[in-house]
Order: structure tokens, then sequence, then C-alpha cells
């Protein structure tokens, strides 16, 4: 007996691995060929993605005469951080660079703040005129803005935000709230309505499960729309410009311009600042992706 | 990030609100009013902004389509739908209208393609989360510049004796360097490939945080089920998105409407009309031949457009 | 994780509400605007994209001159980029808040003057019983004088004289045969090396003014009859026009014309890339810093075969005017009077490098490239040459011409063609 089970062990072993191995080799070429797949997918994109600020930052560090030459390199003899010197040494840039976080964050917090209070409205209650207010919210977005240049500066002028942080800083609003509210509404109408209910039962107030329990759970989307919505200010530049009039109140895309000057540019100086520019947003982005992608599971949406 | 409904099947997230005010007993005053009254509560600091620093200077606009000697001469004269004869009649306003189409649809497809090929990419489980996120950084880099500087940059790679056409030469998939913006042939899509190189981050984040709400419990049944991925991929991805996708397109068209500095910078509109847009046909009649009757008439003409487009956009969303 | 979150969020919005709060607070951010009363000193504002064409502080440094000399009067320079300047200008006046003084572009002054944005320099200049005679030229608009160049810029042929040699041209080129010759043996060079670079970029067209015209202008024709109707279809027109083509079609014009820009043709004549370009003597200095090894010189702009005449030499000048809103006419004129003065003035040219619009101030040539020698001489030997000038609408003169121009260079239509169908356009606005 001993004999024949050895034997049938001896053979099962065999039998079984055999087609066990073929699907776990099968399995792992396919994953192998994947991966690969995926890897050169993503270097690809990452040079399409990443081959214009790699040219930007190439000139940053050359000098001005070398920005055309032929055939372009990637690196000179002429490599220095002067460009970058030159921008963090000089007030008036720097005072661009104040005035742009100022006016982002202000812009940031306070259309989020609207933002919410709109969303809220547009998810939770239904009232005449909702669908009304929701196309005129999103058409304001059609109107060319050169168009409204002139009407506008008239605005500001007449009711004395002219060359002032709140005219700029609501401005900007205006062109980030549609946005923001839309999103915001869409995210909203994800969240049960339980939530609600449950704090309305405790005897809180719509205001209270807005703030205690809809918002706490928003927090990615918040972000989100948060990191873009500073963006936007962070980079507007035609009514930065035109709502503006003294060195005093202008931002970093106008100190940008002003190195394109009528007979040349300053290539170097200029990338560098645009350079510089980015790097807040991109810490921004750093700070919150890991709360916006990584914690948006379902673990609110289950829940 | 916002995704709506995407759990349509339950019907406690349903249609927005569509029970909020509870049914009340006649005799009870002031409930009901303050009820009433409170979605507008929350809507008032949007609706004030926006009356008065959107409407308004449109509403000028508007006006200002419907008259003649405004802005630049101080007696403006009403002239009823003259302008808007003008700017139907003009050859070169239908020029921008067929240009802005192309470019918008165009631009707002391969966004849409490339912000959901990004997405999935940065989604998939093969690859361990550091790289995952080195790539991500990589791939926001082209919404974080100003567009002035965007359009710079892109002049100097595609120059007729630029990187790109080094790089082409080199690699010989072209002979001779190709005069990107300055053919008329080329301008168009070189514009609308600058656009949509910085643009698509927006979608990619976007779709990003609406994959990582889908739960992979779908996946999961569908598994089961013997779907493969290109099926779980038009059967499952792409329905629960739908409404992030929607959203984003109807937005994505109307900003890209506006997109004016980008062509201003690379091509001012030619060679030839190659680019003329609605937004360059609107700044030229302004700022050179200082007509802004005309020009308002031009951005009349581009709100009912959008209007259409919005209100859509807006029955849409209600029908979710 | 909604209770952390909560806190989180609580924190992130604490910060960015106390900034919003903060700087609504420090919001008497706003730019101090005009100022006070007559016993007071009076605050000037004065826009311009001067400033940071000068060397660094430069400009900065003739304002406290001017302020020293004027103690009553303090000046507030507002920049502003080139690029938007003529539309900032615009809104600016179309809501009466230009500032008092404002740096112009001679092309602009027509519309502005016509808009009731800018004042009349003719009588304020009589208030101020200021004779113009040091005035090298006055722009003007139904005989009222709205704009004084303050700068000139000419614009001569620039040669790269290296690229000439080595391609057997022995000498600059004088006419229109002898350019068209050296044009093409620089090209024949071949490594993306070509004769001759045509900026004809629509966004901004003053391609067809530096570029185009200058041939018609430097052979003393002129785009305009006598009393300043348009002349397109003239043969002198016609045959500066066939001789753009003729340099086109030869292939010795430098790729993507359709939509370069003047910052790119200079450029490339820095990089050494083409040999021959019509650009601002201002750049100069650019060049050489840029490349300090290309070996170049100036010329006048190649006349037609056999033409003795005064040639005319394009310019564009840095103008300056008042602004009708302003408060403070008187005051600021003393500022442009200031400017205009021989010793200013002069110093003011050497350091754009560009030529004075006071007639008695010479440009301190001591210190500067001998090539500034050259071109003063040159300056002075010809006849200025910008007949766009005081025209109205004459961005939209230039883009017509020029989209037409563009059009037949493409042979898409024949340069007669082009030639008519401008005059047209020309003529209803002229």
């Amino acid at each position: 007996m001993t004999a024949v089970t050895t034997q049938t062990m001896r053979v099962r072993p065999e039998t079984a691995t055999k087609p066990a191995e073929r699907v776990a080799t099968r399995a792992s070429k396919k994953h192998l060929g994947l991966k690969v797949g995926v890897i050169a997918g993503l270097t690809l994109g990452a040079v399409f993605a990443g081959l214009p600020v790699v040219w930007m930052l190439s000139t940053s560090l050359k000098a001005n005469g070398e920005v055309f030459e032929i055939p372009p390199r990637l690196i000179t003899e002429s490599f220095s951080f002067d460009a970058y010197a030159k921008i963090l040494g000089d007030p008036l840039q720097m005072r661009f660079f104040l005035n742009s976080y100022i006016v982002a964050l202000s812009v940031t917090a306070l259309t989020l703040f609207v933002a919410i209070l709109a969303a809220f409205a547009f998810s939770r209650f239904s009232f005449r005129g909702k669908e009304a207010v929701n196309v005129v919210i999103v058409s304001v977005q059609a109107v060319p803005p050169i168009t409204l240049v002139i009407p506008y500066f008239g605005l500001m002028v007449g009711l004395g935000l002219y060359n002032t942080y709140p005219g700029l800083i609501l401005t900007h609003m205006v062109f980030t709230l549609p946005y923001a509210i839309i999103m915001l509404t869409a995210y909203f109408n994800t969240l049960p309505r339980e939530l609600d209910e449950s704090v309305k039962v405790d005897g809180g107030s719509g205001w209270t499960a807005l703030w205690r329990v809809l918002v706490p759970i928003s927090v990615p989307g918040l972000i989100a729309v948060g990191v873009y919505t500073f963006m936007i200010s962070w980079n507007e530049y035609l009514f930065a410009l035109t709502l503006t009039r003294t060195d005093d109140m202008r931002t970093v895309p106008i100190g940008i311009q002003l190195l394109m000057g009528q007979h040349s540019y300053e290539w170097n100086q200029m990338m560098a600042m645009s350079i510089l520019g980015s790097i807040p947003v991109l810490v921004l982005f750093l700070l919150f992706q890991r709360r916006f992608i990584g914690g948006l599971t379902a673990g609110a949406v289950k829940s | 990030m916002g995704q709506p409904d995407l759990r349509t099947r339950d019907s406690s997230v349903g249609a927005p609100a569509a029970d909020a005010a509870p049914p009340l007993l006649p005799g009870r005053g002031r409930r009901p009013v303050s009820k009433r009254l409170a979605p507008f509560g929350y809507l008032s600091p949007t609706l004030i902004l926006i009356l008065v620093l959107m409407v308004i200077p449109i509403l000028m606009v508007i006006s200002y389509s419907f008259q003649d000697n405004v802005i630049v001469e101080r007696n403006p004269v009403f002239s009823g739908l003259a302008n808007y004869a003008n700017v139907l009649s003009d050859p070169d306003f239908l020029v921008a209208i067929k240009n802005t189409l192309i470019f918008i649809t165009v631009s707002t497809a391969a966004h849409l393609v490339l912000g959901l090929t990004f997405a999935i990419l940065l989604n998939t489980d093969v690859v361990g989360g550091v790289t995952k996120a080195v790539f991500r950084i990589i791939y926001i880099l082209p919404w974080l510049f100003t567009i002035a500087v965007v359009a710079v940059i892109w002049r100097l790679m595609l120059d007729p004796y630029g990187v790109v056409n080094y790089i082409l030469t080199s690699v010989h998939a072209v002979q001779k360097g190709v005069d990107w913006f300055g053919d008329p042939s080329t301008a168009l899509w070189a514009v609308t490939f600058v656009n949509i190189w910085s643009g698509y981050p927006f979608f990619m984040i976007s779709l990003l945080a609406g994959l990582q709400g889908i739960s992979t419990d779908m996946y999961e049944a569908a598994s089961v089920d013997g779907a493969n991925a290109v099926q779980k991929f038009f059967g499952i991805t792409i329905p629960q998105l739908r409404p992030v996708l929607i959203s984003m397109a109807v937005l994505d068209l109307i900003w890209t409407s506006q997109q004016f500095a980008l062509i201003w910078m690379t091509t001012g509109g030619g060679p030839l009309n190659a680019t003329e847009m609605l937004s360059t046909y609107t700044y030229k009649q302004a700022f050179s031949s200082y007509e802004f009757a005309t020009a308002s008439a031009s951005a009349v003409i581009v709100l009912l457009i959008t209007l259409i487009l919005a209100v859509f956009y807006v029955r849409q969303q209600r029908v979710r | 994780m909604a209770r952390g979150s909560g806190k989180f969020l609580k924190q992130l919005l604490g910060v960015a509400t106390a900034a919003a709060l903060i700087s609504t607070a420090a919001c008497g951010g706003s730019g101090s605007g005009e100022s006070s009363d007559s016993s007071g000193p009076v605050t000037l504002e004065f826009a311009q994209w001067w400033a940071p064409e000068l060397p660094a502080g430069a400009f900065d440094q003739k304002i406290a001159e001017f302020e020293q000399q004027n103690p009553n009067i303090k000046v507030k320079l507002l920049s502003a980029p080139y690029a938007s300047t003529k539309q900032q200008l615009v809104s600016g006046s179309a809501s009466r808040t230009l500032p008092d003084v404002v740096g112009l572009d001679g092309a602009w002054v027509n519309d502005f003057a016509k808009q009731g944005a800018l004042a009349d320099l003719t009588s304020i200049m009589a208030d101020a019983k200021y004779d113009p005679k040091e005035l090298v030229s006055q722009v003007k608009v139904d005989s009222k004088t709205y704009m004084i160049p303050v700068v000139n810029f000419v614009y001569p042929l620039f040669v790269n004289k290296d690229l000439l040699t080595r391609a057997g041209v022995q000498s600059v080129p004088t006419d229109r045969s002898e350019f068209m010759e050296a044009a093409k043996k620089t090209t024949a060079l071949g490594g993306n090396v070509t004769g001759w670079a045509l900026p004809l970029d629509t966004a901004v067209p003053n391609g067809v003014q530096n570029d185009v015209l200058s041939w018609l202008w430097a052979s003393g024709g002129s785009m305009l009859t006598p009393d300043g109707k348009p002349n397109m279809t003239s043969p002198e027109v016609q045959s500066t026009v066939d001789y753009v083509k003729s340099l086109n079609d030869a292939g010795v014009v430098a790729p993507g014309s359709l939509t370069m820009k003047e910052q790119d043709k200079v450029e490339k004549f820095t990089n050494g890339q083409v040999a021959m370009v019509i650009d601002s003597l201002a750049h100069v200095n650019l060049v050489k810093k840029n490349n300090p090894k290309l070996n170049f010189t100036i010329a006048p702009i190649p006349a037609q075969d056999g033409y003795t005449g005064k040639r005319g030499l394009p310019y564009a000048s840095w103008g300056i005017g008042i602004a009708d809103s302003s408060e403070h006419k008187a005051e600021a004129f003393k500022l442009v009077q200031f400017l205009m003065s021989q010793k200013t003035n002069g110093e003011l040219a050497t350091l754009a490098n560009g030529f004075p619009g006071n007639n008695t101030a010479e440009p301190d040539l001591s210190e500067s490239d001998p090539l500034f020698k050259t071109a003063f001489d040159m300056y002075k030997q010809s006849s200025p040459a910008n007949q766009f000038v005081g025209l109205p609408k004459s961005e939209d003169l230039m883009r017509s011409f020029d989209e037409n121009l563009q059009l037949a260079l493409t042979n898409k239509q024949s340069v007669a063609d082009a030639l008519n169908k401008t005059q047209q356009s020309w003529s209803s606005i002229i």
C-alpha cells in the first residue's frame, strides 16, 4: 500500500504543478507585458508633458543670445543662475510675487466659501428659477473677456475698486465661481442625504449640516477645486493688467510680460520668472495631492 | 474631485433635493417662508457678485451691439441690427467660426482622450505609489504656466530652426524643418496641439479622482462574469465617468472658445486667416478698428451660441 | 476621518480667510491716484514702456532730476508691457482714467486724438509760451499737435560682413540688384543661412512698414498722393512689391515669414542665420551683447537702381502726449519740456541708442559704437520716412496690406490684385 501511495504521490505533484506553472508563467508574462506597456506609456507621456518645461529650464540657464542658436543645445557654456538671481534680487519682481500670493490666496478662500454655499443650495434644495440661475452661471463664462474689458473697467472705476486688491480679488472670483459651483454641486450630489438628515434629527439646521458634516467629508473635492482656483487666479493676465495701474499692485504674469520688450525679449529672465512662478502651485499640488487623490475613495461615499 | 451621481442605482442619492421642502401644515407662518428663502440665502453672495460684476457688464456689451459710435466716440447712435448684419456678412467672421469650431472640438476631444489615458495610466496597480506620484507631478506641469509663456516657449520650440524640427530631422521623420506656425496648412493644427498640451491636466486630474471613486466591487463582479479589460472599460468605467465627462466637455468647449492669448502670440490669426478665431476677430474689431459695436455684436453671437450649449447642459444635469 | 479632515479644513480655511482679511484691510493697497489741491505738490503719472528698454535705473534718474528742478511736482512712473500698451490706452481713455502723460507711438495718434483722449499740445505750448522750433517734428492731426517724438529710432540695413565675405560678395549692396545678388549668394552658402528676413506677422503688422514699404521710401517713393489719399497702385509701389516678391520667389527669405515677428528677425540676424535685415538702430548694442563675435555693419537701405535722390530712412519714435482728462496739464507739459530739453534729450537719446527729438541736441557718440556715428551721419543726410505716422487706423491699414501681400507672396493672387484690393480697403479708411 505504501508503495502504491508513494507512487501516486510522486505522480500527482508532477502533473499537478504543470498546469499551475503554466498558468502562473502565463499570468506573470502578461503582467510583465502590461507593466512594460504601462511604463512605456508613462514615459512617452512624460516626454510629451515635460519637454517644453525642460526647454524652459534650459532657456532660463542660458545667455539670451544662445536661445535661437542652431543646433539647439540643452546646456551651454554660459550656464548660470544669473537670471534667477536677477529676479529674486529685484524688489519690484518680488512685489509682483507678493501681490500674486495675496490675490490668489484670497480668491481661493473666498471662492471656496461662496461656492460651498451655492453648491449647497443647488444640491439640497429645489426652488423656482433654479435652472435659470444655473444657466446664467454657466453662460457668463461665454462672453469674450476682451469685449468685457472696457465696460468692466468703467464699472470698477465707478465702484472705486480700481487699482485695489479687492477689485482684483472680486474679479477673479467671478471667473472662478462658475467652475467651482458646478464641480462642488456635482460633488455634493454624491453625498447621501442621510448625512443631512441625521443632523436635522438631532435638531441642527441646514447650516450646521453643511459645515459640520458635508464640508469635512468634501475636503478632497474642495482641495481639487481650490488648487484649480488658485491657479486660474495666479496665471490671469488681462484683467490683472487692466485693473491695476501702479507697480505696487501688479502681479506675476504682468511681470513676465514686462520682460517682453518692444525690441527683444529677456528670454532667460522670462523663463526664470515663469519657473519661479510655477513653484507655488506645484508645492500646493504636492502638499495636497495625497488628500484628494488617495483619500477620495468611497470612504466618504460608502459611509 | 466632484463626480456627480456615481451611485445612481442608489435612490437615496438620486435627484438633488427633490424632497427638500417637507409637507407643512397651513397656518405655520414663518417656517415655510424661511424654508423657501433659505436656498436664496445661500445663493445670495453668488448672485450679488455675478449680477453686479458680470451681468451688468454683459448687458452693457449687449447694448453696445445695438448702437454705433460706442466708447471711442461720444455720441452713440442706435443702429438696430446693423452691426449684426455687418458681422454675419463679414467673410472673416465666417472663417473665424469655422476655425473656432474645429479648434474647440478637436481640443476638447483630445483633452478627454489624453486626460482619460493618463488618468488610467496613473491609476494602475502595475507600478508603485512613488512612481505614480512622480509621473503625476510631471503630467500636471503644462497646467502651471501662464498662457503667454506657453505661447512663447512653443513658438521657440516650433521655430523652423527650433528644437522640434531639429529632433524630427535628426530621426528622419521629416526631411526639412516644417514651418509649423507659418504654413497655412499646419498652423491651425500647431495651435490646436499647443492648446491640447496646455489644457489636458485639467481633465486628467478630474478623471483621476473620478476613477478612484468607482468602487472596485463593480470590476470584480464583471471579472466574475468573464468580462475582459475592454468590456470593463466601456461597460463600467465610461458609464460611471459619464457625468464628469460631460461636465468637463461642456466647460472645456466654452473655455477653449475664449482662448485668445495663445493664438495672438503664436500666429496672430494668420497666416492667411488659417488660425483666425472668434476671439482674435473680436479683438481686432475692438482694438484695431476701434469698432466696439461690431466687436460687441460678435461677442453677443458667441454668447447666444454658448447659451444653447449651457441650456442643454443644465437640462441634462436635471435628467440625472 | 471626517473629524481629522474637519480640523485640517478649519485650519486651512482659517489661514486663507486671514489672508483675505489682511489683504482687504491692507487694501489701502490702492495705488496712488492723482493727488491733492493746488497748494500741495502735484503728482503726475507717466505711463510708458521705455524704462525697461533703457539701462537699469537710468530713466528713474532722469525723473529724479526733473523732480529736483521742479520741487512742486512728483512723477510716478507707470510701466506697461509694450504689447498691451495700445489696448490699455484705449481702455484708459474710454473710462477717462488715463495717466497725465503717456508714451505714444506715432501710428496711434490719429485715432487717440479723434477719440478725444489726447490734449491739444499746440494750445498748451502756446499757454506755456514754448517755442517749438527745437522740435525735430510734431505729429499733428487737423493741424493740432498731439504727440512730440522724444527719441527717434532709425531703421537702416544691418549687414553681416562675415557672411558676405564668405559668399564672395565684395561690398555692401547699394541698390536693389546688388542686394538681390548678395542675398542669393549668401543663401547659397547653405546650412540654414538665408539672405534676408521678412517678418509679416499680422498681430503686429509693422513688418510691412519696416521691411516692405521701407524699400519704397528709400527710393523717394510715396504710398500716398500729395493730398494724403492712398496711392498703392502707383508704379513705384508696384515695383517695390514686385521686388519683394522676387526676393521671396528666389528663396532668399528666411522660412516662417508669414508669422515671423520683429523680435524673431533680430534674433536670427544675431545668430548669423540671416545675412541682411532692416532693423532698428537701437539694436546695435543688443546684437553686440548677445553675439560679440558677430562682425556686422549698417548701411542705407538700397534704393532702386539708378536712383540718386535723397534717400528715405524709415524710423519709429518714442513719442509723448498729454491726456485730455489730465487735471494737471501745465505741470505735465513741464515734464514734456524737460524731456525735450537739449541736455536731457541728448542724454536720453544716447541711453536709448536713438536720435534726439530735439534738433539742437547731439547724442554723445564718444563712448558708443562707431556704428552710431555712421548712422548719425546717415540720419543727417536722409529724410525721415514713415508715412503711417498720423494716419487713422494705421494698424488696420498695415494689416490689410499685409494680408493681401501674403496672398501675393503665396501666389494666391497677383501683385496687381493685391495692390488693388489694398487700395480699395485703404480708400474706405483714408
